[in-house]
């Protein structure tokens, strides 16, 4: 069968987007290709018997989701909720069996366009967060901007164990 | 080479039942203005029955017009759904065409 | 639009269908070897597999079918008797076109298959090709005996002329996914097409031609050995708005005055039809025409109305495989979605219902009740859609029995009992596996080696049996053997061994035995090729707990094992009982709730058991295992439920009433949360957590009649 020639669209340049937030006084940013929206916190229904970084499930017009708190995951304590308070949609695994996912932040911030030249290794020391969890390091007006590894952040896998973890 | 005054119709991909819904009011278009009309097949690599009956839909066509169709050239795919469906004769060659 | 992948699809199931078909009639002839019925309906199986294969064009499929279809046409025909060598190796053919079937629903091509398969077509082709050399009918083809050839075979065309077919395709031919030119290549598989003429005389004027719409039909001059139903049977998908006529070579002067009156044409044009492609003679027809152009008109209004019948001579073996008129395939993927779509609007009628019940308007609150009900009673009848019944599945363990009870050397039958029960086709998918692991098991560790059973005199053959019963709005499985039993003290001890149980520990014999479904642990002294595929008793648990069911397990030593097997009858949505602890709603699931009663004051020093009309009813306090912080009510409630011959209470905060749950998988994050089932959406929109009743029973305290019959572990080891 004699098949149109498909359309290849280009990136026009290396630039790729992505959204930052903060977790505690830290900014941290997430590619965008693998968020889905950004709710308001409302409505967590929590979990018993859950470790603190589950922090319960909601409704996503009727697709139950997990929401973690992020500030539990990078061990900087439970995020207090606040006016700014948000829930990241994330959709993580394959094309075949998404999985969504919340992440609580204290606030979202922007989405901003970062050069892959931009990027800076994560230093191996004198960080707090999990080496895995980071993609690299940009440098912004105000600081520095860890760029996360969601994936990993975010493993479904690594999740799952922890939630089975204690039995009732 | 189409002899003088003879117009080429050329088709390509596929003529199937998945694309006959837009193939016909294309094919009949290409008949206007009627006339000696040369059908090249050359690069249709895919047929079926409902390909070959607009082939012979699109012949009627052209005669009730007052022109001919003629078959100038087919390929393989072509050739062989022609011979399998009884439709080897049921086309003037160019050849016929050029007398 | 068509849709080729739909064709394809039914053509696959039809297949898997039928060699199921095949299958259990090949099981069923080695008992009843002299059956011409069974045998018939393997060959018709085989037949309509390839001349349904013919039509994709799915050449080898069709080549191995061949092979296949003549051994079964020498059994048929009384030459070849089907002994235990020969069934078997027609399951193996089975197995590898249901291989090849596999694949193509894989989405593979056969162009490019392992070459595993490949090989292994060969070799079955190899040996079921040794049935075919020995015979004297294959012989046929040899010079030397031709001549010899009577006149006797007449009707079969294999000597000289041809076969004439007049094909009128149906309109909807085209549409359905049906190209005549794929019958054409499928008749060349098994002879030749000499001539083709085409009748282009239906197309319409261009502004009135449809171009999905078939016009067009064809006359074919056909050589070939196979019989008027193969040659019949290439049509099978079209015969029922196409007529297909064939003429069978030499045909008689009333067959060829029949066949040209079928045909919706002038029977003269048709004739010259046939003549041209030298079907009949010239004096032939003239003989048959001539006193019918005396008759004049009225044929041709006959025949008209004969143009949308298959033609009735000659029997249509294909067809009597296929069900019931009544029945209609369904694609499972649209059911589960009008499920999905029907749980959406349970929990929209939640949301609506509880806006009315705020709003205050008595009619309002009138019209969504009634509205609730109507959308109760849809739900039942579309989840009755989806059940179908277990003995599908039980049917299939014939062949495993008997492959397995070969491999062991023993002597096992097979009973079945319960077959009728019906359950939700989603559980049904995933029970297989754990069945498979099941009946094995009770096979090479349940039943005795045949020494064994005669010097203990029971009957030499061991005895397998599944069976299936509803039970309090589930379903029960049994699987169970006449088989040695199982030993709790060899159990205990290995248990020991492994350190599952500590010394000290107390356990009735139940809890014993069932210990053998705890990771790690295997019976088996010494591992045989069954046991050793590395799937445990517990893995079987685990795939049942997916379902949300369990499974324990009774044996007396000598006398014979019984797994059983308990599941829910819908994965989908259920009768929930809401019960509120803390902020939060939870759901159990109604079938398991008993009563509701007042947790009686003054229990509230640390025992965690009350006394319920003269019995120890023990408890959980959902409170304390959910760490709810919040102060307790005044008055708690207890939930009495009722799971698999056990009772427990739940204290809870409050009891919030019925609630048609919809049932959202817990998801990856949380599966392996104990305690918890599922979650729902409440009209609030809230999520609420469905209750693992069978999960939280596992956790109750033993009750002191339990502790009764509980043997002390130390007189054991």
């Amino acid at each position: 069968m004699s098949q149109p020639a498909a359309s290849v669209i280009e990136a026009s340049d290396d630039a790729q987007q992505y959204l930052t937030f903060r977790v505690g006084q830290e900014l941290y940013a997430m590619t965008t290709d693998c968020v889905r929206e950004i709710i308001e916190y409302a409505q967590v229904t929590p979990v018993p018997m859950m470790p603190t970084l589950l922090r319960g499930v909601i409704n996503l017009r009727g697709a139950v989701v997990p929401v973690v708190d992020l500030g539990e995951r990078f061990g900087s304590g439970q995020t207090a909720l606040g006016s700014r308070s948000c829930i990241v949609i994330v959709e993580l695994g394959d094309t075949e069996q998404p999985q969504l996912l919340g992440a609580l932040v204290d606030s979202v911030s922007a989405v901003r366009h970062i050069e892959e030249g931009a990027l800076r290794p994560a230093p191996t020391f004198g960080h707090a967060l999990r080496t895995d969890f980071v993609q690299g390091m940009v440098r912004v007006e105000d600081g520095f901007l860890t760029l996360l590894q969601i994936e990993q952040v975010l493993s479904i896998c690594e999740l799952a164990a922890l939630a089975g973890q204690r039995h009732a | 080479m189409p002899a003088e005054g003879i117009r080429s119709i050329r088709l390509e991909g596929a003529m199937t039942i998945y694309s006959a819904a837009e193939a016909k009011p294309s094919l009949l278009d290409q008949l206007n203005p009627p006339g000696q009309l040369a059908l090249d097949l050359s690069a249709v690599d895919e047929i079926d029955c409902a390909g070959l009956q607009l082939l012979a839909l699109a012949r009627e066509e052209a005669r009730r017009a007052g022109g001919e169709l003629y078959l100038a050239e087919c390929s393989e795919a072509v050739h062989e759904a022609l011979a399998l469906g009884g439709l080897a004769s049921f086309f003037a060659t160019e050849q016929e065409a050029g007398e | 639009m068509i849709d080729m992948g739909e064709v394809l699809q039914t053509f696959i199931a039809e297949s898997q269908e039928l060699l199921q078909q095949m299958e259990q009639a090949l099981l069923d002839i080695e008992q009843n070897p002299d059956d011409p019925d069974t045998l018939n309906a393997i060959f018709r199986a085989a037949h309509t597999i390839k001349g349904s294969a013919g039509l994709f064009g799915f050449d080898l499929i069709v080549a191995f079918t061949h092979v296949a279809e003549s051994v079964l046409d020498r059994a048929r025909s009384g030459e070849l008797p089907i002994d235990g060598t020969l069934s078997a190796l027609l399951l193996e053919a089975g197995d590898h076109l249901a291989g090849l079937i596999a694949q193509l629903d894989a989405g593979a091509s056969l162009e490019a298959l392992p070459p595993g398969i490949i090989t292994r077509g060969e070799a079955l082709i190899g040996r079921m090709g040794q049935y075919l050399e020995a015979s004297p009918s294959e012989a046929r083809g040899e010079p030397a005996t031709s001549a010899s050839a009577t006149a006797s075979e007449a009707d079969t065309g294999r000597d000289e002329g041809h076969w004439h077919l007049s094909l009128r395709f149906g309109p909807d031919t085209l549409r359905n996914g049906m190209d005549p030119l794929a019958f054409f290549r499928y008749l060349n598989t098994f002879g030749r097409i000499l001539q083709v003429e085409a009748l282009t005389e239906r197309l319409p004027s261009a502004a009135e031609m449809d171009p999905e719409t078939c016009y067009l039909g064809f006359e074919l001059a056909f050589v070939s050995d196979a019989d008027k139903a193969t040659i019949e049977g290439a049509f099978e998908f079209v015969r029922e708005d196409s007529l297909v006529q064939v003429l069978s070579p030499a045909a008689s002067p009333d067959a060829l005055r029949a066949h040209l009156d079928a045909l919706p044409e002038d029977p003269a044009d048709a004739g010259e039809r046939l003549l041209r492609c030298a079907s009949v003679s010239r004096a032939e027809l003239d003989a048959v025409l001539a006193p019918v152009t005396a008759m004049t008109e009225a044929p041709a209004v006959v025949a008209q109305t004969t143009l949308m019948k298959a033609p009735v001579d000659g029997p249509v073996p294909a067809a009597k495989l296929r069900g019931d008129n009544s029945l209609i395939r369904v694609d499972a993927g649209k059911l589960d979605q009008l499920i999905n779509l029907i749980g959406e609007l349970i929990i929209a009628g939640a949301g609506a219902r509880m806006i009315a019940q705020n709003s205050g308007l008595g009619a309002m609150v009138e019209a969504t009740e009634v509205l609730s009900r109507l959308v109760e009673e849809v739900r039942d009848s579309a989840l009755t859609l989806r059940m179908v019944q277990i003995g599908g599945t039980f049917n299939r363990f014939q062949r495993v029995v008997r492959d397995v009870a070969r491999e062991l050397g023993k002597d096992i039958s097979l009973q079945i009992s319960g077959g009728d029960t019906e359950l939700d086709k989603t559980v049904v998918e995933k029970i297989g596996d754990p069945l498979t692991h099941l009946v094995r098991n009770a096979m090479d560790h349940g039943i005795e080696p045949l020494e064994v059973r005669r010097a203990v005199g029971k009957p030499l053959q061991g005895r397998v049996s599944l069976n299936a019963y509803h039970e309090a709005g589930g379903i029960v499985i049994e699987v169970s053997d006449d088989g040695g039993g199982l030993d709790p003290q060899k159990i205990l001890a290995k248990a020991m061994q492994r350190g599952l149980v500590t010394d000290g520990q107390t356990l009735a014999e139940k809890d014993i035995l069932n210990l053998i479904f705890e990771p790690g642990f295997s019976t088996a002294e010494t591992v045989s090729n069954l046991s050793g595929r590395g799937v445990g008793m517990d893995v079987v648990k685990r795939n049942i707990t997916s379902l949300r069911g369990t499974v324990e397990l009774d044996s007396t030593p000598g006398v014979g094992t019984c797994v059983r097997i308990r599941l829910p009858l819908t994965l989908a949505i259920i009768d929930g009982f809401l019960i509120g602890v803390g902020q939060a709603s939870y759901v159990v699931p109604l079938d398991m709730v008993e009563e509701c009663i007042e947790l009686p004051p003054g229990h509230l020093d640390g025992r965690d058991y009350l006394e319920l009309r003269g019995d120890v009813l023990p408890f959980i306090r959902l409170r304390q295992l959910f760490d709810e912080a919040s102060t307790p009510p005044r008055r708690e409630n207890v939930v009495v439920v009722r799971y698999a011959g056990t009772r427990a209470g739940l204290v809870v905060d409050q009891l919030l009433g019925e609630f048609q749950t919809v049932i959202k998988p817990l998801g990856k994050v949380f599966h392996q949360v104990s305690g918890l089932s599922g979650f729902t959406i409440l009209g609030s929109g809230d999520v609420a957590l469905i209750l693992d009743i069978p999960g939280l029973l596992g956790h109750i305290p033993r009750t002191p009649n339990d502790l009764r019959q509980a043997s002390p572990v130390a007189t054991l080891t």
